[in-house]
């Protein structure tokens, strides 16, 4: 046997005839074994041929393409492979991925038959990191991400983040795959009669589709009603089977085109009147909430307030960043500033404001979509409140008519007045800045670092970039737009919204990877109890995915709201204050997230608690992001910042 | 509703002796006077009553900030007791001595703040503030 494959006796043997040789050398083997020692001895005329060229014949045989494998496991054309084409007409970018068997159907159609392109998966290590990462997405993208979750305890870990763009009206186009007819142990509980039931207090819409002309339905009425403000998350439950089976007649199916509808504007009667209130207004006030969607708002916003030469108050937690932190008129006008007139731009509680004038005999405006919202469980729609001219309509949408209306019915001596009211706000908002400058002075040397020193010594090593924070300010209070010039749409990527602990560092992985192609340097600043729920998770993704992003973990090593929380009831009860930490810090032993991070294969510096020393750690930490790579720097600060 | 009638004016009662109570000490406390250490304040401040949480661990770089304290001694501990603000609590079972520690140790920190002008950074962050406002 070992002559006949023998290469020097037939000259050369390519690719092809060594494997033909190998596999009649393997059947001489075995023929050997079965017929023992003697069918060494038998002589040469017994043996195969030598190995020879193939034929032409022999070649075009070769090359001609193998049969389908036809057997009833095998499926050509999946449902899924449909539902990846009609997910393709959406023009998702990215899908957020923790992998489940109930969408291996769809996640396997998406690689192979989508070629992990629009949208390409990210990979999460958890579901709530998922969907903060399309929540922050969304916002800094000004368009949805996808996210998909295995049968109930993929769609239980993402609840939160969920829950969190629905109360940040954020559109967040979610998944959940149905194992229906559950065969093992394992999935029968990850399946459920009304899956949709575990999210449905906090999705604008939920819908499981029956087949796939339906699903088609459905994913475009999702996609269409999750953008329509009020916006929201949407949720599609999928049947395993629906993506496993076969497609009966692929050529009965077609791609529905995606036709969103426009923004709701408001009524022209009663635009007019809230532009007449204003136009005629001697102390006009404008508060915003989650007023711009996009920067066209941010635009409108900025024309009407110079326009009418009226402060813009952007409120404090939850709210948007709909106007420039740093331009003459932001702010409330100062303190002896009484508003006549307050114009309510997507707030959905506008009582105080109604409190605040009534008894001056003051007018109030709302335009709100929020008017719009059919109601739900949670309790985030704010108070009914009795103002003057409500408008059920998108702000943003509503802007240029308003503004139009505006410019109509100014009088002659309108500017003249108007410039005059400008200059009286510039400069009571002149000596607020200052104080509020004044106020970051104190505690600028103190260990551990004080909130305005960890902004403002960002601010230095950033002033030269195309930056955008991609946090929530809920810890670290007014100071980021204090100190920071947030002087375009994308500087302030917005909190939470739901004032969940978890949002911060995988919603700023999700900002950051909007801000990619654009060139951007995404920041976050985040608790450390913040980071604590799913946040190292995230930088995995961060790293994996090379999504630059500059995470500073405000580490005050302490829940400390909760700490004085605790402080005040023991005090009312006058059961003393030296257990209150209990349940409340984060010590013994004070985790290291440097090192956490750099586990993740994260740059990483920390704990800092000197403050002349964050300077240099930000500019080394930095030259990782310009160059493409998320970095840490655990910074140990003060609980909070000076007001 | 024997039991309720009777248990309502033993309540008051109750009350009212813990009121009477509680201002007889603190005036007997208040007449005596009593000197701080600033060693002993120092964890009172920072572990046992956890001033941190809302002053900062430097007593001033949170809400509100103790340094420079413009209160005298007497005023604190009378303040702290019976804080009438809605974010401060009061500390009723504080004794005069412990407020006193407190006191002593918020004064022994350097009121460091650094004036504005010699803080460039700060400085710089108001001029640039101050020309966008302008724009």
């Amino acid at each position: 046997m070992t002559k006949q494959v023998d290469s020097t006796s037939t000259g050369s043997v390519d690719r092809r005839e060594f494997l033909k040789g190998a596999a009649a050398g393997a059947a001489g083997a075995a023929g050997a074994i079965v017929s023992g020692t003697a069918s060494s001895q038998q002589a040469p005329a017994n043996a195969r041929p030598a190995v020879t060229r193939p034929t032409e014949a022999d070649a075009r045989a070769d090359f001609v393409p193998p049969e389908p494998r036809v057997d009833a496991r095998f499926i050509r054309h999946p449902g899924s492979d449909y539902m990846v084409d009609v997910l393709k007409a959406l023009d998702f970018d990215y899908v957020a991925v923790n992998p489940g068997s109930a969408f291996e159907g769809l996640h396997e159609s998406i690689i192979n038959h989508g070629g992990n392109r629009k949208p390409e998966i990210l990979t999460v290590l958890h579901e709530e990191a998922g969907a903060a990462m399309a929540h922050g997405y969304a916002k800094a993208a000004g368009k949805p991400m996808m996210t998909l979750m295995h049968g109930t305890v993929g769609l239980l870990h993402a609840g939160m983040g969920l829950f969190h763009a629905w109360c940040d009206r954020v559109p967040v186009f979610a998944i959940v795959g149905q194992p229906r007819n559950p065969t093992s142990v394992i999935n029968r509980p990850h399946s459920a009669q009304d899956m949709g039931s575990i999210a449905r207090d906090f999705m604008k819409m939920d819908d499981e589709p029956t087949n796939l002309d339906v699903f088609a339905n459905i994913a475009m009425r999702a996609y269409t009603i999750g953008m329509t403000p009020p916006r929201g998350p949407t949720l599609l439950v999928i049947d395993s089977e629906l993506q496993e089976a076969a497609i009966p007649d692929p050529s009965k199916l077609t791609i529905p085109r995606l036709s969103m509808p426009s923004m709701p504007q408001g009524d022209s009667a009663a635009v007019k009147e809230a532009a007449r209130l204003l136009a005629t207004a001697e102390r006009p006030l404008i508060r915003t909430g989650k007023l711009a969607r996009t920067s066209a708002g941010w635009d409108r916003l900025l024309e009407l307030a110079e326009l009418l030469q009226a402060p813009v108050d952007v409120g404090g937690y939850g709210s948007w960043q709909d106007f420039p932190s740093w331009h003459a008129l932001y702010g409330s006008g100062g303190a002896d500033y009484r508003p006549d007139v307050i114009l309510g731009l997507e707030i959905n509680d506008m009582t105080p404001s109604v409190r605040q004038l009534r008894a001056a005999g003051g007018k109030t405006i709302s335009i709100c979509s929020e008017y719009l919202s059919q109601g739900h469980n949670i309790h985030d729609f704010g108070n009914y409140s009795e103002v003057d001219v409500a408008i059920a309509a998108d702000g943003e949408a509503t802007l240029p008519s308003l503004i139009e209306e505006i410019r109509k019915q100014s009088t002659g001596n309108a500017t003249r007045l108007r410039t005059a009211r400008g200059a009286q706000i510039a400069a009571a908002h002149k000596a607020i800045r200052e104080s509020e400058i004044d106020a970051a002075r104190y505690g600028w040397n103190s260990s551990p670092v004080s909130v305005p020193r960890m902004v403002a010594e960002l601010g230095r090593q950033i002033q030269n970039d195309d930056w955008a924070i991609v946090s929530g300010h809920q810890f670290t209070g007014q100071w980021q737009r204090r100190l920071l010039n947030h002087d375009k749409f994308y500087r302030y990527n917005g909190d939470s919204g739901g004032f969940g602990i978890g949002y911060d560092t995988p919603a700023s992985v999700g900002g950051a990877l909007a801000h990619r192609e654009h060139g951007r340097l995404p920041i976050a600043i985040v608790g450390d109890g913040d980071f604590n729920f799913v946040g190292a998770g995230a930088l995995w993704t961060a790293a994996h995915h090379k999504i630059p992003l500059l995470v500073i973990v405000h580490n005050n090593r302490a829940y400390h709201a909760e700490v004085m929380l605790v402080q005040r009831t023991a005090s009312r009860r006058g059961r003393g204050n030296d257990m209150v930490d209990i349940g409340n810090v984060i010590r013994d032993p004070a985790p290291d997230y440097a090192k956490i991070a750099q586990g993740y294969g994260i740059y990483a510096e920390g704990p800092i608690a000197d403050p002349t020393a964050l300077g240099p750690a930000l500019e080394r930490a930095l030259a990782r992001v310009r160059a493409g790579e998320p970095a840490l720097l655990d910074v140990v600060s003060q609980p909070r910042g000076p007001t | 509703m024997k039991h309720r009638k009777l248990a309502a004016p033993l309540a008051c009662v109750a009350v009212a002796s813990g009121l009477l109570a509680a201002v007889s000490l603190s005036a007997q406390q208040q007449t005596q006077p009593v000197t701080g250490d600033a060693a002993r304040g120092k964890p009172l401040f920072s572990d046992t009553f956890n001033c941190y949480a809302c002053h900062g661990f430097d007593a001033q770089s949170g809400e509100r900030r103790l340094v420079p304290l413009n209160y005298t001694q007497e005023g604190f501990i009378t303040f702290v007791q019976n804080s009438p603000l809605p974010n401060m609590p009061a500390f009723p079972d504080a004794s005069p001595q412990q407020l006193a520690d407190i006191y002593a140790y918020i004064r022994t920190i350097p009121a460091d703040a650094p004036a504005l002008r010699e803080v460039p950074l700060l400085n710089d962050i108001l001029a640039r503030k101050t020309r966008a406002a302008a724009e």
